[in-house]
């Protein structure tokens, strides 16, 4: 699965571009996040990894702004491996390994679109995008 | 963990003398001789639990010199004391800034203690004491700004410059209540997130939060105080400190002990002091510290060989704002350090607030220094009390509670007119209406000023403009608790619900005040 986060402008945003890409394309587009409002729209969507290029592109092609980054950056310096953000996560993107350094990954993440973790974070070392 | 390596000794006749003397058992002066020589046997507290595992405690005695212990965690009760030296013309500081974190003076001319949780004028919740300490260790220069009164003698009234650790006469950690034995598991039964000491706690039993390294805490491995006491030198922030007392609210009998400890900030590394937030509560000091333990006898063998599942605590729920808050249940360390944990049959994700990685560090840093001859042991000069206790406050006033102050409420239900409800209002001469169903429970709250607003614009049910998400009060909770969840949420009334959400009463700002402004 590729995790993307979809941006549409006000002018496209009234317009049903996620269903038509699932028909035209015929692959499952499976949205985690919504939000619109009048100044446009945002949606956190995972695709299957085998067609998500051709998906990104039809995307694109409508206007869509598609952003592939991992949605959370994390401060190596500034953690200090507490975990304080671990119970907070909903999608499990935190866990300890063994030695108990606590490890995230960027591809189950949610970014803003969820933010439960950023604020509990003692050291600030947690930044999401999104 | 690595495969447990016992230092080859020096021949078999060492081994078999070391033998003989532990029968009367070990002394500091022995292990630090054998430091010198450096044959001294070190294992950290997790390597020798498994030790004893294997082979009994009687073999772990006999092969095992000293067990190192560590924990990295929130200590709020910590700060530094500074010397700044004397400016000229001399100035007897009156107050003072760091960063524009307040340092307070509380002794001669111009010694600070900078506290951990004092927060920034500029920044509060965000940075404070305890970040200008990590700065400085750090090598940062921090902007210092003083004023005073002006004396004969010191007659500077103000002073305003920047400094670093290298311009400070003296920059010591002196912290009153550190490295708690173990400490209590948190969680959060109210129906909104609430942002506590102990972290962020989600609402209805959501997550949990717990502290403290289990059976890698130093104190958890001298429960009886029997090595640790006044004097007994430790990794401290990466330096080389002292313990100097049992620490404010000490309670050794309920395996809540806390210990007082100065060091010399100076040599302490900032990836083990650190400055931290906790949104909506404040700022605070992370401090690393290890003590080792001297296995001088086969009774200390034992005790430190004390393991995660033994050491329980109690599932606490923060929820309720008062001193003595509800017990859910007890775990264990192992529990906890496994991130899951059961609260009332369900499975709660569990966080530790403090760094096992770096607890486990921290132990094996010790652990080498003392291997490699930088880190002898020192014997306690006075033992810390064992007896000792911790009282609540006295307090001179009664608290009050919602149910001092209840009222009876008016209600309506959500069909009704407005212009009926307002006529309820003023009949009754009140600025709330709570909305209620048939049953009596609570579906939403109305004010004067909103009924106002509707009929400005010229609405006519209710059902258009109540608000429907409440805050609310129930009929035990402090009224300190509850005129801070008014003042919070910038409204003027609670209506007081029981356990299914039916409205009892209502509580206002104005019968509060009343109630404060008379007595």
């Amino acid at each position: 699965m590729v995790r993307v986060l979809l941006r549409f402008g006000k002018e496209i945003v009234d317009q049903p571009i996620t269903s038509e890409i699932i028909l035209e394309q015929g692959t499952p587009i499976n949205i985690l996040a919504a939000h619109i409002n009048q100044e446009g729209g945002r949606i956190l969507a995972e695709i299957e990894t085998t067609n998500a290029q051709k998906v990104i592109e039809a995307l694109r092609k409508r206007g869509v702004t598609v952003d592939v980054r991992n949605l959370i950056e994390v401060d190596d310096d500034k953690c200090t491996d507490c975990g304080a953000c671990y119970s907070l996560c909903p999608v499990n993107a935190i866990t300890y390994n063994e030695d108990y350094s606590v490890v995230f990954d960027g591809e189950k993440c949610l970014g803003t679109n969820c933010g439960l973790c950023a604020d509990a974070c003692p050291t600030r070392a947690i930044r999401l995008i999104g | 963990m690595e495969v447990l390596q016992l230092k080859k000794k020096n021949g078999s006749k060492g081994t078999k003398k070391q033998q003989v003397s532990h029968k009367d058992g070990r002394t500091i002066a022995e292990i630090n001789e054998k430091i010198e020589k450096g044959d001294v046997q070190v294992l950290t507290a997790e390597e020798m639990k498994k030790l004893v595992e294997n082979s009994g405690t009687q073999v772990a005695y006999n092969e095992v010199d000293v067990v190192t212990t560590g924990t990295f965690g929130a200590m709020c009760s910590s700060g530094a004391i500074i010397n700044i030296g004397h400016a000229d013309p001399p100035i007897k500081i009156q107050k003072a800034w760091i960063n524009d974190v307040e340092v307070c003076h509380p002794g001669a001319a111009v010694d600070l203690y900078v506290g951990a949780t004092k927060m920034s004028d500029k920044e509060p919740f965000e940075y404070g004491g305890g970040h200008v300490i990590e700065d400085l260790i750090r090598g940062k220069e921090v902007e210092l700004r003083a004023t005073a009164y002006g004396t004969d003698c010191y007659p500077r009234t103000r002073l305003e410059t920047s400094i670093t650790k290298d311009d400070l006469n003296q920059f010591l950690l002196l912290n009153f209540r550190n490295c708690y034995q173990r400490y209590v598991c948190a969680t959060n039964s109210r129906n909104e997130t609430i942002y506590t000491y102990m972290g962020k706690l989600l609402p209805r039993f959501r997550n949990a939060t717990y502290s403290g390294a289990g059976a890698l805490n130093p104190l958890m491995n001298d429960p009886d105080y029997e090595t640790i006491g006044i004097g007994t030198r430790i990794f401290l922030g990466c330096g080389q400190g002292y313990v100097i007392g049992e620490g404010t609210q000490h309670n050794p009998g309920n395996r809540m002990g806390t210990i007082m400890v100065r060091g010399d900030c100076k040599k302490m590394d900032p990836g083990f002091i650190r400055g931290a937030s906790f949104t909506r509560y404040g700022t605070t000091l992370y401090v690393g510290m290890g003590i080792p333990i001297p296995i001088l006898n086969e009774g200390i063998a034992k005790k430190v060989s004390v393991r995660d599942e033994e050491i329980y605590t109690d599932v606490i729920d923060y929820g309720a704002p008062r001193r003595d808050r509800p017990e859910l249940g007890k775990v264990n360390y192992k529990e906890l350090k496994s991130g899951k944990i059961a609260i009332q049959d369900r499975t709660v994700k569990v966080s530790s607030l403090s760094s096992l990685k770096k607890a486990r560090i921290i132990a094996k840093t010790l652990k080498e220094w003392i291997e490699n001859g930088q880190f002898y042991l020192s014997a306690a000069s006075e033992s810390l009390p064992t007896d000792t206790t911790f009282a609540p406050a006295k307090q001179t006033r009664e608290v009050s509670f919602v149910g001092t102050i209840i009222q009876k409420p008016v209600t309506c239900r959500e069909d009704e007119e407005i212009k009926t409800v307002a006529k309820r209002i003023v009949g009754q001469s009140v600025n709330h209406i709570v909305v209620v169903d048939k049953q009596g429970r609570l579906k939403g709250i109305v004010t004067s000023w909103d009924i106002t607003r509707a009929v400005a614009e010229d609405k006519k049910k209710l059902g258009e403009i109540f608000v429907r998400k409440v805050i609310t009060t129930t009929i035990d909770e402090p009224l300190e608790a509850a005129s801070r969840k008014m003042a919070q949420n910038k409204i003027s009334a609670l209506p007081v619900i029981d356990r299914e959400r039916k409205v009892i009463g209502i509580v206002t700002a104005e019968d509060i005040s009343r109630l404060i402004g008379g007595r």
